[in-house]
């Protein structure tokens, strides 16, 4: 009997240990393939020039590291209003059976292909952009606005949880001294609950930061550095996702050498998500 | 004599359970009662009807009158808001807010409207004075209230609520989080605010309401069976199931 679940025991902590063995696996894979070219042409060099002409041997990629930040914090100022006031209102107005209703159903979104959303992109927004503001319609806008809509369910659901740990004993607390709703969800609500919902948007930043396939279609993918929102610009994902399949030797390094800039990125924010989390237990 | 308060034939209802059950009784001003009565009797549901916190709670209902300074406070006219002020409350558990000692004293007069820094400075000087904080607390305005010990959070409550303006104390077992000798140093502010304020304490403690009461009332399952001054109360109860409660016999 005790052998058997020592057995048992021993198979889940090989399993357990082989997944972290492939991420390491992969992190090492996408370094050896990447890391040379950094060194080649130096952090600066590769991080902080605009020349991306694999044919020629440039490659820099600061316009995509620039399209990534415009597009992310486009996203973000999309999505941020929007998933506030609604984890605002399912946790603090709505009845328990109308948030238990509609909260699974906003984490459903997240469900949904991004390549669905890119379509819906092309079809709805690209015209009406084209009609309105001007520009063909792939742009900085148009893909905030779909990323922003996108890392919704990501913000909301976190901040509902959030908003909802926050204990009754405040809200009770607040209104007996006389203040109204607003005034408790605003004094003591929302400060209460900052650090969850403020690791939240970052798990939002990551999401967006790291989405791919929607992008590509609807972001416009030029190479260049923008001067409008209507501007197309290339993602650091995009890029990789667009050149992969015929890029060889440098060309090939350099993508790697991307993802590895896009695995730190990520690897930072997770850092920081944590970080803020944590303090807010502790406090 | 005119009454602070007056409860006038109240009732009060969870759904379909009546958890109050036809309360008349009188409080006058500057005094101190207290109302003892096993769990569940409807101590708490009477102080929380009195600073209409209770209705928050889906299905409540309220036959009767509540009277302050002779006005009909669930009268359709009445702001809700300012009652909450002059009739504030400090409940079972502390529940400073997790902003500092500063912002938690002043959450009261904030959400009322007061924001010239010097008065909000003099308020909190002047509350932290009555709660006995000042000395302790004056250097650490800007620390987190949640630092702070659990006595000194619950004297935060209490002078939040002086913070706030209010002259009516609502008091919900504020010692049974702290222990018998921070407990003594309660009942003595209390005392100590009975000069100025109006106070309710619902304690399941007698000793405690012995000690610092000058009214006390006995409830039992929604009902206020026996009210008087507390040496009364305590020495020769009206009421069989008051004496079988003080001498021990209850249950
Ligand atoms: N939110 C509620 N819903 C339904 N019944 C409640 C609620 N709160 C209290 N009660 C009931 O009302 C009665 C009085 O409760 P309470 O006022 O908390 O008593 P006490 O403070 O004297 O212990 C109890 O029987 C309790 O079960
Ligand atoms: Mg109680």
């Amino acid at each position: 009997m005790k052998s058997r679940e020592n057995l048992i025991q021993f198979g889940l902590l090989i399993i357990a240990l082989s997944t972290i063995v492939i991420l390491l696996l992969i992190a090492l894979f996408i370094l050896k393939e990447g890391l040379p070219i950094i060194l080649r042409v130096g952090i600066k060099g590769f991080i902080c020039s605009t020349h991306w002409s694999p044919q020629q041997g440039q490659f820099g990629i600061l316009a995509m590291i620039i399209g990534t930040a415009w597009i992310t914090a486009g996203a973000i100022l999309v999505s941020l209003p929007l998933s506030l006031s609604c984890a605002i209102y399912l946790s603090e107005f709505s009845t328990p059976k109308v948030r238990g209703t509609l909260k699974p159903i906003i984490e459903l979104l997240a469900g949904i292909p991004s390549v669905v959303y890119g379509f819906m992109g092309m079809v709805i927004l690209f015209p009406l952009i084209r009609n309105y503001l001007g520009g063909a319609g792939p742009s900085i806008l148009t893909a905030s606005v779909i990323l922003g809509i996108m890392i919704l369910p990501t913000i909301t659901s976190i901040a509902i949880d959030s908003l909802q740990a926050v204990p009754h004993s405040y809200r009770e607390g607040s209104l007996s001294l006389g203040a109204t709703r607003w005034q408790t969800i605003r004094m003591v609500i929302l400060p209460a609950a900052k650090t969850g919902i403020l690791s939240g948007i970052i798990l939002g930043i990551g999401r967006a930061v790291g989405e791919t396939m929607a992008v590509i279609m609807i972001a416009g993918n030029s190479v260049i550095i923008p001067k409008s929102l209507l501007d197309p610009v290339r993602t650091l994902t995009a890029n990789i996702a667009l050149e992969m399949n015929y890029a060889t030797g440098d060309h090939r390094q350099a993508l790697f050498a991307t993802g590895i800039v896009l695995f730190i990125t990520i690897i930072i924010l997770n850092i920081i998500a944590h970080t803020i989390a944590r303090g807010g237990v502790e406090k | 004599m005119e009454y602070k308060i007056e409860l006038v034939n109240l009732s009060v209802y969870y759904g379909d359970f009546h958890a109050l059950r036809n309360i008349n009784m009188q409080i006058g001003a500057k005094t101190i009662t207290a109302l003892i009565g096993p769990s569940g009797c409807g101590k708490s549901t009477m102080l929380r009807t009195i600073n209409r916190i209770n209705e928050l709670i889906d299905g409540t209902r309220i036959e009767g009158k509540i009277l302050i300074d002779q006005k009909d406070i669930y009268h359709p006219k009445t702001d809700i808001l300012q009652l909450r002020k002059k009739a504030g409350m400090v409940f079972q558990r502390p529940n400073c807010f997790p902003l500092s000692v500063y912002d938690n004293i002043t959450y009261g007069p904030r959400v009322h409207g007061i924001k010239k820094k010097a008065e909000l400075d003099e308020i909190v000087e002047k509350s932290l004075r009555a709660t006995w904080l000042w000395d302790e607390l004056k250097e650490k305005m800007k620390k987190s209230a949640l630092s702070l010990s659990l006595e000194y959070q619950q004297r935060l409550c209490i002078a939040r609520v002086l913070a706030l303006g209010s002259e009516i104390i609502l008091l919900d077992e504020p010692c049974s989080a702290l222990d018998p000798i921070t407990t003594l140093r309660i009942e003595e502010l209390l005392v100590e605010l009975k000069k100025d304020y109006t106070i309710i304490i619902v304690t399941h403690n007698m000793q405690q309401a012995a000690r610092v009461s000058n009214y006390s009332g006995y409830m039992l399952m929604g009902e206020l069976v026996e009210v008087n001054e507390t040496s009364k109360i305590f020495t020769s109860p009206q009421d069989k199931r008051t004496e079988d409660y003080i001498t021990g016999r209850f249950g």
